[in-house]
């Protein structure tokens, strides 16, 4: 069930491509900035008509339900993390990237590995030091800056 | 000739030189295996710390770094199935399966030979055949380079089985690579009017979010797993190996040095041409392919690194660059007052000689640093998925900002990510993704220089397709994969009947 439903998403996805491809240019000429935007769309709406219908000629799976679509693609620990990486990214321009991807770190490793709080809080320390003397010292990367403690993070 | 070798051995001489030569491939190793930073970040942050300095000691440096991050990507595409580059992207259909089947120490081993000898070869190649590859390449004209782009996105397309679920996910690259400004006539294309999406989709960010990220939730779906532990118990892969893939690692060789020498066309397509070589002359594996068949890690592995020295022709002969990192390697030239082009050669001819020394040398120090320390790297994919899976993210992060600085990236690669996910939990193929978002640009320009050509006459560009030789070749090459992936090839509907 679930599989046909993302089908028919990427049918839409497409059109709505499609539509977006036309609307840069038109069909005003043959080198025109919209035309190779137009074939690649015409392609994926082209490939998604042919990946729905083999889809629809498979038999339908048993039990096939909203549930068991949930429970299967998207199960609860999964939508708790990407709720946390969304919280991370979310509070990283006001904290900056150290602290937010801390304080990430220390409550994904708690959650998922269940070792109380020492085993993740060494973890986070470590992987932080590391992370820092790699990407800001040795290669020099800027890291994102919040507004909370700017001339630190 | 004495000069030439004399200039050969600079690099093998002096004890500065060999050191740059050999800490720039041990970093090129790291750099190329950790998702999320590309060898062509590190070359060109190390421009901004080199170019004070003498243009040998740059120059050994920047090499050993492109030799080591070419090979580096294929160790996290072994042991994690997350390519650390583009070029390894064909090395995880069979390096992770053998993996996990407990082979990863033999499968490492085995690509690092094949790597030093497929970089080996791109070097004979570039010290025998630059002038007649350079001009063969000088030939190509820009229908050739459309051509190019849509057999290499095709291939990695069919790889999947399923041709509409590649050449969907092929499109949404090439539309992904079409985000921004039109560079010719700087009209937005899926700007939605919004100034962030201006500049573009940067192609690291896609790599990052479709194969890091997507693969990162797809580990949360089990956890709570015990964590692979990759047995590294033999890393020399066996003689009886060795001289079983031999040929195919020419073979493979070939290919990679005469794909990176064309300009614009890298490690990937070379990689990604050689693994579909691989599988079409190989009428009998040991192990199927896509299951952990040698031959589908043997022959991406030698053509990348033969790509590397086939990259260094049009770059050194006629100034334009192979790929990416020769293109921030022509930077670092210009920026000691270096012209590569065709008088390169004539005028300077001491420094064409002290790369070619410098990047055998660096192959060696590949050797030595391939065979040795797996052990301690296959350690972090011991650690558990509920630290690795987290701190995945957070490299990605800091990867998808690194790239341009800009916080929309970071987004823009848990978007990819999520999107990532469901195309492979329904068996969509990702890399094509990351192909199409590499050539889009490319074929887009191409198509459109081609068509100008053509004076607009539609009737005029297609016949410029066959009553060209080079044209034809590669017309006929695309016309036959398109039609083996339709009942119309005998092979096919024999397999189809099979199947059923």
């Amino acid at each position: 069930m679930g599989e046909l439903w993302f089908a028919f998403a990427l049918l839409l996805f497409a059109m709505a491509a499609l539509w977006q491809a036309y609307g840069i240019s038109g069909f005003s000429g043959l080198t025109s900035a919209g035309v190779f935007p137009m074939l690649a769309a015409v392609t994926m709406v082209v490939a998604a008509l042919s990946i729905l219908a083999a889809t629809l000629r498979r038999p339908v799976e048993e039990n096939a339900s909203v549930r068991r679509f949930v429970a299967q693609v998207l199960p609860a620990r999964l939508i708790a993390f990407l709720a946390l990486v969304v919280g991370f990214l979310v509070i990283m321009p006001w904290a900056g990237f150290m602290p937010s991807a801390a304080v990430f770190l220390f409550t994904a490793t708690a959650l998922l590995w269940r070792r109380g709080v020492i085993a993740p809080t060494l973890v986070t320390a470590t992987a932080m030091v590391l992370i820092w003397l790699t990407f800001r010292l040795a290669f020099q990367i800027i890291l994102p800056r919040g507004v909370l403690f700017p001339s630190l993070f | 000739m004495p000069d030439a070798v004399a200039n050969f051995l600079i690099a093998w001489l002096d004890p500065w030189l060999l050191l740059l030569t050999g800490l720039g491939t041990l970093a090129g190793v790291y750099v190329g295996a950790i998702p999320g930073l590309s060898v062509t970040m590190a070359a060109s942050i190390l421009i901004s710390f080199t170019f004070k300095w003498d243009v040998n000691d740059a120059l050994a440096l920047m090499t050993g770094v492109f030799v080591g991050g070419v090979y580096g990507g294929a160790r996290t595409a072994i042991l994690l199935n997350i390519p650390g580059a583009p070029s390894a992207i064909a090395t995880a259909l069979d390096g992770y399966p053998l993996a996990k089947k407990g082979l990863a120490g033999e499968a490492i081993g085995l690509t690092t030979l094949m790597s030093v000898m497929g970089g080996l070869i791109g070097i004979v190649a570039l010290a025998l055949f630059a002038p007649p590859l350079s001009s063969l390449a000088l030939m190509f004209q820009s229908r050739d380079y459309l051509l190019l782009g849509l057999i290499g996105i095709l291939l990695v397309g069919t790889l999947s089985g399923d041709f509409a679920k590649g050449a969907f996910a092929g499109a949404l690259g090439v539309l992904i690579g079409m985000v921004g400004l039109d560079p010719m006539t700087a009209e937005g294309r899926f700007t939605f009017g919004t100034i962030t999406l201006m500049g573009g989709i940067h192609y690291v960010v896609a790599m990052i979010g479709f194969f890091g990220v997507a693969e990162a939730l797809m580990q949360m779906r089990d956890i709570d797993l015990p964590a692979v532990r990759q047995r590294v118990s033999r890393v020399v892969p066996p003689w009886a190996d060795v001289k079983r893939y031999f040929a195919l690692a020419l073979r493979s060789s070939g290919i990679g040095a005469v794909i990176g020498a064309l300009p614009g066309t890298g490690g990937d397509i070379a990689a990604l041409l050689a693994y579909d070589q691989a599988k079409r002359s190989t009428k009998d594996p040991q192990t199927p392919f896509g299951e952990g068949a040698k031959e589908g890690l043997v022959a991406p592995e030698a053509a990348n690194n033969a790509a590397v020295g086939g990259a260094f022709i049009p770059m050194l002969t006629l100034g334009i660059p192979g790929d990416a990192v020769t293109a921030v390697i022509i930077g670092a030239l210009f920026i000691h007052g270096l012209k590569p082009g065709p008088l390169l050669l004539s005028d300077t001819p001491h420094l064409f000689w002290f790369m070619v020394g410098s990047l055998t040398l660096a192959n060696v120090f590949l050797l030595i640093f391939g065979l040795t320390g797996i052990r301690i790297f296959a350690k972090i994919v011991e650690c558990p998925k509920a630290v690795l899976v987290p701190l995945i993210i957070v490299l990605s992060v800091v990867g998808a900002y690194a790239i341009q600085n800009n916080p929309a990236d970071i987004y823009w690669m848990l978007a990819f990510g999520v999107v990532g996910y469901f195309m492979k939990y329904y068996s969509y193929p990702v890399a094509p993704v990351i192909l199409g978002v590499i050539l889009g640009p490319m074929m887009d320009a191409n198509y459109r220089r081609a068509m100008i050509g053509a004076r607009n006459d539609p009737l005029t560009f297609l016949a410029d397709f066959i009553t060209h030789p080079i044209s034809l070749v590669l017309s006929v090459a695309f016309l036959l994969m398109l039609i083996s992936q339709t009942p119309l090839w005998p092979g096919r509907r024999k397999r189809e009947a099979e199947a059923e």
